[in-house]
């Protein structure tokens, strides 16, 4: 198309550009401006992220024609802060835990400008009308609500400044810890300047772009290629025929993943071709040219299906569609029914969800010339990525740098090596040139990962007193397609339900099933929410059959400190107790559970998560999988889990830390710093994080499995003390005393007991380097040893640490409409020692809000040809501002020893408690129990009409 | 592909009678840009006819008991026109329920009756009232009622060289107007059943109007007929019949065809029995 030129102002200064009238704003911005402050999450007008101003007005600018802004005046986020300070509402945003990811913060910034430009005081109703169109996925809206609330506390001058560094409190244990700061990130992500993977554009850059198998079962017969080899723009094509037949995955006893699809495709939209080409619309376009013959096969999309004698086969492999089968148990279950009082059966559906952080993926490909691939990758797990990637082009891991620039979001849907870090490698090599890769959002639904669905059948035996006897639980898993983390789900399933209440007698039966659907992965929770939700919903209809409180029933069976559960898994520190009754009564749940009038409803969930997994996803040493001779499974870590440097600068000024742990938005830099500059005795202001490149940084395990406020935290807090040990001989020169009684805090070093006696930090580690060279500490840590059971499977759930939760729902639901209102939210956690607790409660909002639209919305739904009907986010449903509920976050004191400065985890056991209490607040305000996720309205009408026919039918056949 | 950007309706007619079957008029963008560019090779040889440039289609003008909204009046123009809210209500209610604010600051009320879909809530309420549409080709201007303007799903009377140039809302006086859209979400939701009513305080005519209930957005003759009679209601169930005469809503990704009808009938019935005594309870 002939392209034209359009002049508009952008943010103060005219503009001229040369592009075709129905490029989007959004693209002109991002791309030939180099404005990527505005963000892309969806392309379609429903997430908000590419929000500007024009004329003063919001709009989508991914809808928006350039040819339409003629003339017109345009504000983007780089707009708004005036050489360099930061609007109010920017510091507001900085200081009230507004940003997480950061991803839909520009967005959102920009809409709320808008709104405070047309009227400085909103009440909180017109703040959630002005915001609706931008969602947010990690924040749950808390502290973006707050932030809004609270601008007029950050007009004047400098508020920002004075409130990034609290003024010492000796009387505090702590100067860096257990204490809220801002994130370290926070400024760059509120301006718009943090560099997300798709914002990376490299000199002589060319695109790439996956061709998805339009059907779910087949066999490729033919690929065609000439037509597209032949269009103007296209550099280059791949199809199964010019890859490796290496397969890949995570598991790694089940690698079954082809870069390309060679002979059979398995699920719509799994890649069967790469195409590189100079633009994204030429890539496109080559791949409708691609002529693809595929001859069907019947696809199994039903994984109760899947395993009925004669049902399709996905994988040879795998017998009968089962990808895993898990059987444990524990105890004498026979003996626990026998001896229970009351035992109730239940089956349950969970959902198939997906993580939909709001940046999609991303990956940045080019080879440098000695050979090493420099990948720039939206990843949680920089090293396995850096992992697979030595195993799918055979070459070591040294030779591969990971690079993740800030990533917005993940909630596992990043855990794994995707196809576009692959294909964008493997483009990059045959062109030469480097490659950007982005999925659209379509793409990241066919792409898969989410959530398993899991049919659930549980069986409970409490005796007289509600002390749970036995429990049994049979679990099927949808897998999808490939393995993926699957065989790690169906594990967690199962393993973590003994970690909150004593059982004594307990079966876990867990069958992986794969069907002709997108993988699934692991997902915020991992395996774990549906079979808690189930769990906690049977506790509760039990507690009602023998008419005990809820509360109550869990007080009599929950878990203790200094523990080994049934399955065991070795439990430290725990305060599930406090949880329960500072819920009970900051709720005031006595006074409403069974009180309430119908159509509004109270009830509790209750939940916990590991603090990182015992054991790496891989076995033996970081080499190249190919030649790694197969090793016998000892109960030890190989190689330490969390690395870290610490590097003074040399004039003592400042910090390098560098540790490979993931900031995905949950924000780890932020904690990390906080726990080095604790162990150096510094403050976190004068430490800079250097977390996202592999070539400077040692390897962390990544973010999943909630471990690096534990396992990351160690390593720098080690590295810390490291550094503070080589200085001490230096500081008791200067001070006079022995090296021993050094101790370092408040940027001083004194003699222990006489804090007035000092020599400033930065002195001391100026001798240090004057005589020594650099000053470098390095830190590590291992999982203990000898972690979990000698049974199959043992190794799912360990953890040197858990979290425990407990959180109270109220609902009003329509009984007209079935249309379910979460009012509020009483949350209370043990989560260790909170590191940052703005942090902590940002998590916790997050999770109540992203679990409850899991409860009430989520869900992504396929037609019987396998194709998803909802690949987009006017489908696939999540929450807006105005869907979230009202959240107290409360935390109840807990010091784990194993933990660093006694902190655990909160940002998966942060979802576990919320279904359930949903489900339980919707069954007590309807009168019906909904065992099936979603809770739509539909299903509330339909069950209480069933409850309302059945109540019906004695009377009836009575007057006949 | 190529987009003309004519700067006066007369223009855009000439260019959109030019292009014959391959021209598409565009407005604000928000139906027809979903998902671009990731769609444009599906439009190699469309012909765009940008409006947006003809800026005399953005007026709103209200006089003698007439709204007229230009071919690019936004949701948001209406919302922030007080004499068009004032006048008709339910424009505004609506306005505020479609999409997002940056979806109301972009789409017009034109593409929305244009897009034809069965969801359009712009539609909703401007079938609640008095709804004449103009339409512009270069044979000169044509006058449709909205009521008859839809054939079948996504399907009108209008013809591929029209230009929707102006909505056309003729005031009476009210005894009643209500408005309401049921979806999943709180915001953001696409309709799942909506039901807008109006009942003319003059001559006492009921309009009822429902989206997402049949493959239009519709009027409801047996349920205004009903409405008309008086006939009282013994509870919402009462109403199934009829609104099965009048519509026939599907199972989709949505919803399903129970709920809708279900939900349409209590709608119905705590609608009017707050407003009727005759409905009974
Ligand atoms: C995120 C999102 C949320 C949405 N939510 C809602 C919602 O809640 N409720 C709802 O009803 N809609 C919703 N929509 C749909 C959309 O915003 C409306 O239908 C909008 O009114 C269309 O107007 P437009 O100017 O953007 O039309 P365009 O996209 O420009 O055009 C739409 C159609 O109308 C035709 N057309 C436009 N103007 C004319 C004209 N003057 N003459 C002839 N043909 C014309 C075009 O050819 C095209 O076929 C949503 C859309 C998005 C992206
Ligand atoms: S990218 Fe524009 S609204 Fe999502
Ligand atoms: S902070 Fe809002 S999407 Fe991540």
């Amino acid at each position: 198309m002939a392209q034209c030129l359009y002049t508009f102002n952008v943010n103060g200064h005219s503009q001229t550009v040369a592009a075709d009238p129905l490029e989007s704003l959004a693209d002109v911005l991002r791309d030939r401006l180099h404005l990527t402050g505005t963000k892309k999450g969806c392309g379609a007008g429903d997430c908000g992220a590419c929000t500007v101003l024009i004329d003063g007005s919001p709009v989508n600018t991914c809808l928006t024609p350039i040819g339409t802004v003629n003339g017109r005046e345009i504000t983007t986020i780089e707009g708004l802060a005036v050489n360099g300070e930061l609007t109010p509402l920017q510091k507001a945003f900085v200081h009230e835990g507004g940003i997480q990811c950061g991803f839909c913060t520009p967005g959102m910034v920009i809409s709320a400008t808008h709104l405070l430009n047309d009227n400085p005081s909103p009440t909180t109703d017109e703040i959630k009308e002005a915001l609706t169109g931008n969602l947010c996925r990690c924040t749950g809206y808390g502290g973006i609500l707050r932030a809004v609330q609270r601008c007029d506390n950050y007009r004047g001058d400098g508020t920002c400044a004075k409130k990034a560094e609290p003024p010492a409190d000796k009387s505090r244990k702590y100067d860096n810890v257990n204490i809220s700061i801002p994130r370290v990130d926070a400024a760059d992500k509120v301006t718009g300047r943090a560099v997300y993977t798709a914002d990376v554009t490299l000199p002589n850059m060319a695109y790439g772009k996956l061709l998805g198998s339009p059907v779910a079962h087949g066999i490729i017969k033919k690929i065609d290629i000439s037509k597209a080899d032949a269009l103007p723009g296209v550099l280059t094509i791949l199809t199964g025929a010019d890859v490796t037949d290496t397969l890949h995955g995570v598991s790694p006893a089940r690698y079954d993943e082809e870069i390309l699809a060679k002979t059979k495709v398995r699920h719509i939209g799994e890649p069967i071709a790469a195409v590189a080409a100079i633009d994204e619309a030429t890539c496109k376009k080559a791949l409708s040219l691609i002529d693809v013959e595929i001859e069907p096969l019947t696809p199994v999309l039903d994984p109760m299906q899947a395993v009925a004698d004669g049902a399709p086969i996905v994988h040879e492999r795998y017998k009968g569609n089962i990808n895993t089968h898990v059987e444990q148990e524990f105890g004498d279950l026979e003996k626990g029914f026998a001896d229970s009082y009351h035992v109730r059966e239940e089956e349950f559906i969970g959902n198939h969800i997906q993580q939909a952080p709001m940046e999609p993926h991303a990956s940045v490909a080019t080879w440098d010339h000695d050979g090493t691939l420099v990948l720039y990758s939206s990843t949680q797990v920089p090293h396995y990525v850096q992992y697979m990637m030595a195993h799918v082009l055979h070459i070591p891991l040294g030779k591969i740098r990971v690079i993740r620039p800030a990533v917005g979001g993940g909630f596992g849907g990043k855990a794994a090596t995707s196809p576009i870090d692959i294909c964008s490698a493997l483009l990059s090599k045959a062109t030469g040139r480097p490659i950007k890769m982005v999925y659209t959002r379509e793409e990241t639904f066919t792409y898969g990962r989410g959530r398993h669905k899991q049919y659930m059948k549980f069986k409970l035996g409490v005796d007289k007193e509600g002390r749970i006897k036995a429990f049994k639980s049979e679990i099927y898993l949808d897998g999808g397609a490939y393995s993926s983390f699957g065989v790690a789900t169906a594990y967690y399933a199962g393993s973590m339900i003994p970690t909150l209440y004593h059982l004594p007698a307990y079966r876990y039966d867990g069958y992986r099933i794969m069907t002709n659907k997108p993988a699934c992965g692991a997902m915020r929770g991992h395996g774990v929410p549906q079979p808690r939700f189930a769990f906690e919903c049977l506790l509760n209809m039990v507690a009602d059959d023998i008419g005990m409180d809820p509360v109550e029933i869990r007080l009599r069976n929950a878990m203790d400190a200094n523990t080994m559960t049934v399955n065991d898994l070795d439990i430290g520190s725990c305060e599930y107790k406090a949880t329960l009754e500072q819920v009970r009564e900051k709720s005031d749940w006595n006074n409403k559970y069974g009180k309430l009038p119908a159509g509004k409803g109270i009830g509790i969930g209750c939940g916990g998560f590991v603090s990182g997994a015992g054991y790496c996803i891989y076995r033996g040493q970081v080499q190249l999988s190919h030649e790694k001779p197969r090793e016998h499974f000892q109960k030890k870590s190989i190689f330490p889990h969390a690395n870290a440097i610490a590097k003074v600068s040399e004039d003592g000024m400042a910090v390098v830390l560098m540790i490979g742990a993931a900031d995905i938005g949950q924000g780890s830099d932020t904690v990390l710093v906080q726990m080095c500059a604790e162990s150096l005795g510094i403050p976190a202001s004068r430490i800079r994080m250097r977390s996202e490149d592999s070539d400077i940084s040692p390897i962390d395990l990544g973010a999943y499995s909630s471990r690096i406020t534990l396992m990351g935290g160690h390593a720098v807090s080690r590295a810390g003390t490291a550094v503070v040990e080589k200085m001490k001989p230096y500081a008791a020169k200067l001070l006079g005393c022995d090296p021993s009684e050094v101790e370092a805090r408040h940027a001083t070093m004194f003699p222990r007991g006489n804090e007035s006696h000092t020599v400033l930090w930065e002195e001391v580690a100026r001798q240090y380097f004057n005589d020594k060279g650099p000053l470098v500490g390095t830190g590590c840590y291992k999982p203990p040893d000898g972690l979990g059971g000698d049974y199959k499977g043992a190794t799912v759930g360990t953890s040197p640490a858990y979290s425990f939760g407990s959180a109270v729902c109220e609902v009003n639901v329509d009984l007209e409409t079935g249309k379910v209102k979460v009012e509020k939210f009483t949350d209370y956690h043990d989560c260790g020692t909170p590191i940052n607790p703005q942090s902590v409660h940002g998590q916790v909002e997050g999770a109540i809000v992203m679990s409850t639209g899991e409860t009430i919305m989520e869900d992504i739904q396929f037609d019987e040809k396998g194709n998803i009907l909802n690949p987009n986010l006017h489908g696939y449903l999540l929450m807006t501002i105005k869907d979230a509920p009202e959240i107290f976050s409360g935390l109840v004191d807990s010091y784990e020893s194993r933990g660093p400065f006694g902190a655990k985890e909160i940002g998966e056991g942060s979802t576990l408690p919320v279904l359930g209490a949903v489900a339980h607040a919707i069954a007590n305000a309807t009168g019906v129990w909904i065992k099936d996720l979603p809770i739509t309205p539909e299903k509330i009408l339909n069950a209480l009409r069933k409850k309302q026919e059945s109540a019906e039918a004695p009377s009836l056949a009575a007057t006949r | 592909m190529r987009v003309c950007m004519p700067t006066t309706l007369s223009d855009a007619c000439s260019m959109l009678a030019d292009a014959g079957t391959a021209g598409r008029v565009m407005a604000g963008g928000t139906d027809l840009l979903v998902d671009w560019p990731q769609r444009a090779h599906e439009h190699d040889d469309t012909i765009w006819i940008d409006l947006s440039r003809v800026t005399p289609l953005r007026r709103i003008t209200c006089a003698d008991h007439v709204l007229r909204l230009g071919a690019l009046t936004t949701y948001w123009d209406v919302v922030q026109s007080e004499q068009a809210a004032e006048a008709f209500p339910l424009l505004k209610q609506a306005a505020r329920v479609v999409g997002s604010l940056q979806i109301q600051t972009r789409g017009t009320w034109a593409g929305n009756i244009m897009n034809g879909s069965p969801a359009a809530d712009g539609v909703l309420a401007l079938m609640a009232y008095d709804t004449t549409i103009e339409l512009r080709s270069t044979a000169g201007v044509r006058r449709v009622s909205l009521d008859t303007f839809y054939t079948g799903y996504r399907s009108t009377v209008a013809r591929a060289d029209e230009i929707l140039e102006s909505i056309v809302l003729r005031r009476h006086r009210y005894r009643i107007q209500y408005f309401e859209k049921i979806g999943t979400r709180q915001a953001q939701a696409i309709t799942k059943v909506g039901l807008a009513l109006t009942q003319d305080s003059a001559d006492h005519s009921w309009r009822v109007v429902m989206n997402s209930m049949a493959p239009t957005v519709t009027r409801c003759p047996a349920l205004e007929g009903v409405l008309s009679a008086q006939q009282p209601m013994a509870g919402p169930d009462a109403w199934l019949p009829i609104i099965d005469a009048d519509v026939s809503p599907i199972d989709d990704l949505r919803s399903t065809s129970r709920y809708r009808r279900v939900v349409a009938a209590r709608l119905l019935h705590s609608a009017l029995a707050d407003r009727c005594d005759w409905i009974g309870q």
